[in-house]
């Protein structure tokens, strides 16, 4: 019993200290779409330093150059930059 | 007394089994870990697939201001590359020594007579394929997609336009949009995609034809 729960012990500490930098790729991997898309509309950003989700597809995006931008998807299915103070 | 040593031994090596055992286990889970975690981090998007409906399409100004300032004409027909094909292509049977100088000489005879036929254009084009590979493309995010998509559409859009009369806009400003919206899906892919970004350009001219080409364009509509 004793070696059982030691190997799930085990196995949850790994699984955790392994899910963080998972989650890390994600968000990078967002921030790279995030700074593509505000530069497909010809928008100053440089990069997107940081991204806080307001809902599905809604992002509040901070950018290097400390420009601020709603990026979001509308209902009729196109992405909109929108410039925030 | 013997036997005593013997014991000894025997739970010795018993333990030692054990730690090796454990260490075995922990080694094992370590790559469980590992392997869970980088199929972890090549996971899709959790993003639904970009819509497939022109939906309102709107022209946004902003793409056809910052077109580059050199508008270039539409060229009549085929890139060099598919016009001097078959011409380079005969001489390979002799490839090993007189390939280089023969190769090179073809390729002006065969730019400087009549313009070639769209059809040699053609085969480069294959706008399924293109369209498939740039869904399934990883090097250009979901919200990048969908935005380029949009872009697509756009311009789409103002062809349709073009067609029907109820544009000012005229050719010169359509390829500069086209030539716009291609700089932007290039930038997007050269660095992680090569195959497709350089498959692109190889249809860039194909795909202008087809633009250009109201029957051809007509056959989008439907």
């Amino acid at each position: 019993m004793n070696k059982r729960i030691m190997a799930l012990t085990q196995s949850l500490f790994m699984a955790a200290l392994f899910a963080v930098p998972s989650f890390a790729v994600d968000d990078e991997a967002l921030k790279k779409d995030l700074t593509a898309v505000i530069a497909l509309q010809g928008l100053p950003c440089g990069e997107v330093v940081a991204v806080k989700t307001q809902a599905e597809n809604d992002y509040a995006v901070s950018c290097k150059d400390k420009n601020k931008y709603r990026v979001y998807l509308n209902a009729a299915g196109r992405v909109i930059v929108e410039k925030s103070k | 007394m013997t036997n005593l040593i013997k014991r000894k031994r025997r739970k010795n090596g018993g333990r030692g089994k054990e730690t090796l055992m454990s260490a075995s286990r922990i080694c094992l889970v370590v790559a469980a870990a590992l392997a869970l975690s980088a199929c972890a981090a090549r996971r899709p998007n959790r993003l639904p697939d970009p819509p497939l409906t022109n939906a309102s399409p709107v022209p946004t100004p902003a793409s056809r201001a910052a077109a580059p300032a050199t508008p270039q004409p539409a060229p009549p027909a085929a890139p060099r590359s598919s016009a001097t094909t078959p011409a380079a292509k005969a001489p390979v049977p002799n490839a090993i020594k007189v390939a280089p100088p023969v190769v090179r000489t073809p390729a002006p005879v065969a730019r400087s007579p009549q313009p070639p036929a769209p059809v040699a254009a053609s085969p480069a084009l294959d706008l399924n394929t293109l369209t498939k590979q740039l869904k399934e493309t990883k090097a250009i995010g979901l919200f990048s997609k969908i935005a380029l998509k949009n872009k697509v559409d756009d311009l789409l859009d103002e062809f349709r336009k073009y067609y029907q009369g109820n544009t000012k806009i005229n050719l010169t400003e359509l390829r500069q949009s086209f030539n716009l919206l291609m700089m932007k899906l290039l930038s997007l892919l050269q660095d992680e995609d090569k195959t497709l970004a350089s498959k692109i350009v190889s249809s860039r001219e194909a795909i202008w034809d087809f633009l250009t080409d109201p029957k051809k364009f007509a056959t989008l509509e439907t």
